[in-house]
């Protein structure tokens, strides 16, 4: 497209442009005034009510739980599915027989519908039928099967590995094809300077990936903190109230109680806590950076 | 950088990929065992790995009515959604890497931010969009919002696409008096193939599993998408597991198929962006 197709460029980016406008933007504003707004099953009408929301949410007993096992939900899926899926990447990173095959099965978890991998893992963690319970029952720890999801000890764990497992095929392609891209000889260099396997990885490989590392955990942030299929097919936020977070309690508020204005203003502070955890790994980044010069 | 390793560690590393193998397939396995075990066989423990007479009775009853009418549904919003969606980010990604007007550079920012928009958070106000449009319970209202939610990521796939093939190429088009309508469908688009493919494959992925928005917009079984119509069954049809991963199969294949098929453009396509940034 020339310059003198202006018009034109105009008209191509329109209908992108006004969904992305009029279906994001404008809702994001939507539910920010959403949130001053009161309305209940019994009161469907919206009702003006300024911060009373925010107070109701802020005061709640669940707000602190909810902020906190959104946090611990995020920060462990992220680093468990960055750390797995980097040293998975290494693993198929190297010479051996078998590899193209491992590449392909390797993103399976991940190509397999949400609803699906969650139905599954409900299913290996069940406490009669179940795989786990069964392996762990021959291998002679107990003879009765532990109710993993039901338990809120063990609850959040148990989402977190299957979040873990589903997600972390995508890390390991990523990190994948970012080693490929690692200079062969800077790495054969080292070899021959007779740095081992350990330090190459820490002085070589390393640096060359940071910026795809940071891009990935920031990425895999938000997906994680979002994601809502996993936690409401397994839990539902159960039990009481041990693996809530903000996607499922949004939707428990807005569709299970029709109390819009509370969701929307757990959506606020949601967005808001996102943006912290994402301020927060730039900052690390910068003062990582400085660390290192 | 590939190494060779030597004779004992390889054999470690050997065992290591093994151990990966099975944490993956494993669950899969599983999955395919249970779907085919017949409903009168008793789970046992230890666990039986494989049935021993394996049958496909749990099939032929995850095949309902119902299902069929969920499978349909998913069909429709899925492939509408990838047609519309990759065709407008194509429009929208041309334009964003072929421009020097800064309005428009502004624009393609903001779109692709968008994609860190949390859908929890934005739903409500979509809802009632819908409601008062009078398109819940539609196919138009989950297109509607799977194109939306899928066009910033579609726009960055593309993007890395276009921005590699030479400008050059264009110009000379329009020195031989080519408009720029040709110069999009019989240059851009046939280089541009790769980048398509891979596109379809992720929008495909993403809104053949969509969960939320179809869970809030359908309210009745006949517009039910697959995952929101299993999510279901597990009400319904509780401790039957048989069929419950009968249907999980039925669900995963057709993703599976495509996306073994296609996979080298695809994987191509997905970390062309986070790499090269």
């Amino acid at each position: 497209m020339l310059k003198r197709d202006r018009w034109l460029t105009w008209i191509f980016v329109t209908p992108a442009v006004l969904l992305v406008a009029v279906m994001m933007y404008y809702p994001m504003i939507g539910t920010v005034i959403e949130s001053f707004y009161s309305t209940s099953f019994i009161n469907p009408t919206p009702k003006f009510v300024g911060l009373a929301v925010y107070q109701k949410i802020f005061g709640s007993a669940d707000f602190l739980q909810i902020v906190w096992n959104s946090c611990v939900w995020t920060l462990a899926v992220v680093a468990l599915q960055n750390v797995f899926g980097f040293f998975c990447a290494l693993l198929l990173n190297q010479k051996l027989p078998g590899q193209g095959l491992m590449r392909s099965l390797i993103l399976l978890p991940w190509v397999l519908p949400g609803v699906v991998a969650a139905i599954l893992w409900r299913f290996m963690y069940d406490p009669q039928l179940g795989l786990i319970n069964s392996f762990l029952i021959s291998a002679g720890f107990g003879d009765q099967g532990l109710a993993w999801l039901a338990d809120s000890s063990t609850a959040m764990a148990a989402v977190v590995i299957a979040a873990v497992w589903k997600g972390f095929p995508f890390c390991t392609i990523v990190y994948l094809a970012a080693l490929q891209n690692v200079e062969e000889e800077q790495m054969e260099a080292a070899r021959i300077d007779g740095a081992g396997a350990v330090r190459r990885l820490w002085h070589i490989v390393l640096p060359s990936m940071k910026e795809v590392i940071a891009i990935n955990f920031i990425l895999t942030t938000i997906l994680t903190f979002n994601y809502f299929d996993m936690i409401w097919v397994l839990t539902r936020g159960g039990p009481q109230n041990s693996t809530h977070i903000f996607p499922t309690k949004i939707y428990e508020l807005g569709f299970g109680q029709f109390r819009f204005g509370e969701a929307a203003g757990y959506g606020v502070v949601s967005i808001v806590i996102l943006a912290l955890l994402i301020t927060l790994y730039f900052l690390a980044q910068g003062s990582g950076r400085k660390a290192a010069s | 950088m590939s190494v060779a390793p030597s004779k004992t560690s390889r054999f470690g590393l050997m065992l290591l990929q093994f151990g990966l193998c099975i944490v993956i397939l494993l669950p899969f396995f599983w999955m395919v065992s249970v779907s085919l075990k017949p409903a009168a066989e008793p789970f046992a423990i230890p666990a039986r790995l494989w049935p021993d007479n394996p049958t496909l009775e749990n099939y032929v009853t995850a095949f309902r009515p119902e299902f069929r009418t969920y499978f349909f549904n998913s069909v429709v919003v899925s492939l509408s959604t990838v047609v519309i969606t990759v065709t407008l980010a194509l429009f929208a990604a041309y334009s964003f890497t072929r421009t020097q007007m800064r309005a428009i550079s502004v624009l393609m920012v903001l779109v692709i931010v968008a994609q860190m928009f949390p859908a929890s958070a934005i739903i409500i106000p979509i809802y009632k969009m819908m409601k008062s449009a009078n398109l819940l319970n539609t196919y138009t209202s989950l297109i509607l919002a799977y194109v939306t939610v899928t066009l910033p990521v579609a726009i960055w796939m593309l993007r890395g696409f276009l921005t590699r093939l030479p400008v050059a190429l264009e110009e000379a088009a329009a020195i031989d008096g080519a408009g720029p309508f040709k110069i999009f469908f019989l240059i851009i688009l046939p280089l541009c193939k790769p980048g398509i493919v891979a596109t379809s494959v992720f929008v495909l992925i993403v809104t053949w599993q969509e969960f939320l928005f179809a869970l809030s917009f359908t309210s009745t079984k006949d517009m039910r998408t697959l995952p929101v119509g299993m999510n279901d069954f597990i009400g319904q049809y509780g401790i039957r597991y048989g069929e419950l991963m009968a249907s999980s199969v039925l669900i995963s294949v057709p993703v599976i198929a495509i996306f073994f098929l296609l996979q080298r453009q695809f994987v191509a396509g997905l970390t062309a962006g986070a790499v090269k940034g």
